[in-house]
C-alpha cells in the first residue's frame, strides 16, 4: 500500500495547482477593465506644425477662409490628411473609408469660420488602430492644428471631451451653430457591441480657435 | 484534522472568489466638465456719437478683461468667449484715461451657452448700452436674420429678405426678432420715407444673421454680421467609426474556471483522503 502514497500526493499537489491556477484566472478575467485601452506603440508626440498662424477673420464682413487639408495633433501622433465627408442617403454622416485618414463634414463650416466645423475619424479598424485611437486621452488646453488649402495654419485648444452614447448623441450641441471658430472631432468609443459589430458610444473632442 | 483544516480553508478560498465575481467592473471615461461660458460682442450703433473705448469688466473687478480702442459708428467687435457670470461694459470717450469715470455703463449676466450683444444705441444725447440677446439655434436647413435699426437720418425702416418681411415700420434704436428664412443668396431691401437701399447677403443654411441698418456716407448702408454657424443639416444620430479591433473583449465566461477549481478541489480530496488512509495504514502496521 505504501507505494500508493506518492501517487496521492501528486494527486494533492496537482489538486492545489489547479485550484490555484483556476482560482488566479477567474480573478484575472474578472478585474480586466474594459475601458483600459492599451497605450498604442511606436507613436511619439510630434513636432507642432509650422505656418503662418492667422488670426479669426473677424469682421463686419467675414472674409471666407480656405477648405482644411490637414489635421495634426501632437500630443497623440495625429497626422493626417482630410478627405471631404458628406451625409449618407438615410442622413446619417459619412465616414472616411480608410481607417487611417479622418475627414471634415462638408456641411459644417470650414475649420477657422465662425461656428461648429466637425472632423471625424475612426478609432479602430477591424484589426489595428485608427487615425483617432488615442483621442479619448486628450484633455482641455491640448493644442489642434489644422493647415488650409491657402497654407494657412489654425490653431485650436482642447475644451472638454465628451463620451455620448449614441442612443442619445447630443445633435444640437455637437452641430448647431456657435458664435466663435471651434472645432469638433469625432470617433467611438465606449463598449463594443461584438453582436452588432458597433461601438455603443461617440467621444466628441470640442475645441475652441485661439485668437 | 489536519486535511480537514485545508479543506476548510479551500472552501473559504472559493467562497472568496465567489464574492469577488460579484463585483462589478466599473467603466470610466476621462470627460472633463463642460465649460461653463458664454460669448459676448460689443457695438458701437450710435450714428452721431464719436468714437469710444469700450472696456468689459469681470463684475466688483475694476482691472477691465477686454478693452476696444477708438471703436467708431458701426463697428462690432468679433465674440469673445468669457466665463458665465456677471460682468460691467463702460463707454469713454476714444483716448480717455481707464480711471476716469465712464460716459455711461451697464451690467450684463452672461449664461452659460448664450451669447449676447452690447451696442451703444440712440443717438448721442440719449445714448444708452443697450443688452441684445443673441439666437445660437436654427431650424434644421435654415437660416435666421433680425435686424437692428441704427440709422438716425431715416428714423423709421421697413426690412425685407426676397419676398419675406423681416422687420416692418422698425424705429431708430430698435430691434426686430429673429425670423426663420430660407438659405441662400438674396437681396435684401431698406425701405424708408427718404431713401432705399439694395443688398446681396447670402445666408447659409445653419446660420444665425443680425442685419445692421446704418447711416452710410451717401444713403443707408446694410452691414451683414454672422452671429453663429453650424451644420445646416445635422447629421442624424451618432458616428459610426469604429470597427471593433481593439475593442477590449469581455471578461468571458467564468464557468471554465470554476470548472477547473471544482475538479481541482475533486483532485485534492481525493489525494489527501488517499495520503490519510496510507498514514492510518502505516501506523497501524
Amino acid at each position: 500500500m505504501t507505494t500508493r502514497r506518492p501517487a496521492a500526493a501528486l494527486a494533492l499537489a496537482v489538486g492545489l495547482v489547479v485550484i490555484a491556477g483556476g482560482t488566479a484566472g477567474l480573478l484575472l478575467t474578472r478585474h480586466s477593465t474594459p475601458a483600459m485601452r492599451p497605450a498604442a506603440a511606436g507613436v511619439a508626440a510630434l513636432p507642432a506644425p509650422t505656418g503662418p498662424i492667422v488670426a479669426p477673420p473677424q469682421s463686419a464682413a467675414p472674409k471666407p477662409v480656405a477648405s482644411p487639408v490637414s489635421l495634426t495633433i501632437p500630443l497623440i501622433g495625429v497626422r493626417t490628411h482630410l478627405i471631404t465627408l458628406g451625409l449618407t442617403t438615410s442622413g446619417e454622416l459619412q465616414v472616411p473609408s480608410s481607417t487611417s485618414v479622418a475627414g471634415w463634414y462638408t456641411g459644417s463650416p470650414r475649420p477657422g469660420a465662425i461656428g461648429s466645423s466637425i472632423i471625424v475619424g475612426h478609432i479602430d479598424s477591424r484589426s489595428r488602430p485608427g487615425v483617432f485611437y488615442r483621442l479619448s486621452e486628450l484633455a482641455a488646453g491640448d493644442k489642434i492644428y489644422v493647415k488650409r488649402a491657402d497654407g494657412t495654419l489654425i490653431e485650436f485648444r482642447v475644451a472638454s471631451v465628451q463620451t455620448y452614447l449614441k442612443d442619445h448623441f447630443p445633435t444640437e450641441k455637437v452641430y448647431g451653430p456657435v458664435p466663435d471658430a471651434e472645432l469638433r472631432l469625432i470617433t467611438c468609443g465606449g463598449a463594443f457591441d461584438f453582436a452588432t459589430g458597433h461601438y455603443l458610444s461617440n467621444i466628441v473632442v470640442y475645441a475652441t480657435e485661439m485668437s | 484534522m489536519k486535511f480537514r483544516s485545508v479543506f476548510r480553508k479551500l472552501l473559504m478560498l472559493l467562497a472568496a472568489s465567489a464574492l469577488l465575481l460579484g463585483i462589478p467592473t466599473a467603466t470610466a471615461y476621462a470627460s472633463s466638465a463642460t465649460t461653463g461660458a458664454g460669448w459676448i460682442r460689443l457695438a458701437h450703433l450710435s450714428p452721431n456719437t464719436p468714437a469710444v473705448d469700450v472696456y468689459l469688466y469681470s463684475f466688483g473687478n475694476s482691472n477691465a478683461m477686454i478693452v476696444l480702442h477708438h471703436v467708431a459708428y458701426g463697428t462690432v467687435s468679433p465674440y469673445e468667449s468669457v466665463q458665465a457670470g456677471d460682468y460691467s461694459v463702460a463707454m469713454r470717450a476714444a483716448g480717455a484715461s481707464a480711471a476716469s469715470q465712464p460716459v455711461l455703463s451697464t451690467s450684463v449676466t452672461i449664461a452659460t451657452g448664450h451669447a449676447y450683444t452690447v451696442a451703444g444705441m440712440g443717438p448721442e444725447s440719449g445714448l444708452r448700452l443697450q443688452v441684445l440677446q443673441d439666437d445660437l439655434t436654427t431650424p434644421p436647413g435654415q437660416a435666421e436674420a433680425r435686424v437692428i435699426q441704427a440709422s438716425l437720418k431715416q428714423q423709421v425702416v421697413s426690412v425685407s429678405l426676397a419676398s419675406a418681411t423681416l422687420a416692418n415700420g422698425l424705429k431708430f434704436a430698435t430691434v426686430s426678432k429673429y425670423q426663420v428664412v430660407s438659405p441662400g443668396t438674396a437681396t435684401v431691401t431698406v425701405k424708408a420715407v427718404g431713401a432705399n437701399a439694395n443688398s446681396s447677403v447670402t445666408l447659409a443654411a445653419g446660420t444665425v444673421h443680425t442685419l445692421v441698418v446704418l447711416d452710410g456716407a451717401t444713403g443707408l448702408e446694410v452691414v451683414n454680421l454672422e452671429d453663429a454657424s453650424g451644420s445646416g443639416h445635422p447629421p442624424a444620430g451618432g458616428v459610426s467609426t469604429g470597427l471593433g479591433g481593439t475593442a477590449p473583449h469581455g471578461p468571458g465566461s467564468p464557468v471554465p474556471w470554476l470548472v477547473a477549481i471544482g475538479a481541482g478541489c475533486m483532485l485534492a480530496l481525493t489525494g489527501g483522503m488517499r495520503l490519510r488512509r496510507n498514514r492510518q495504514l502505516t501506523a497501524r502496521i
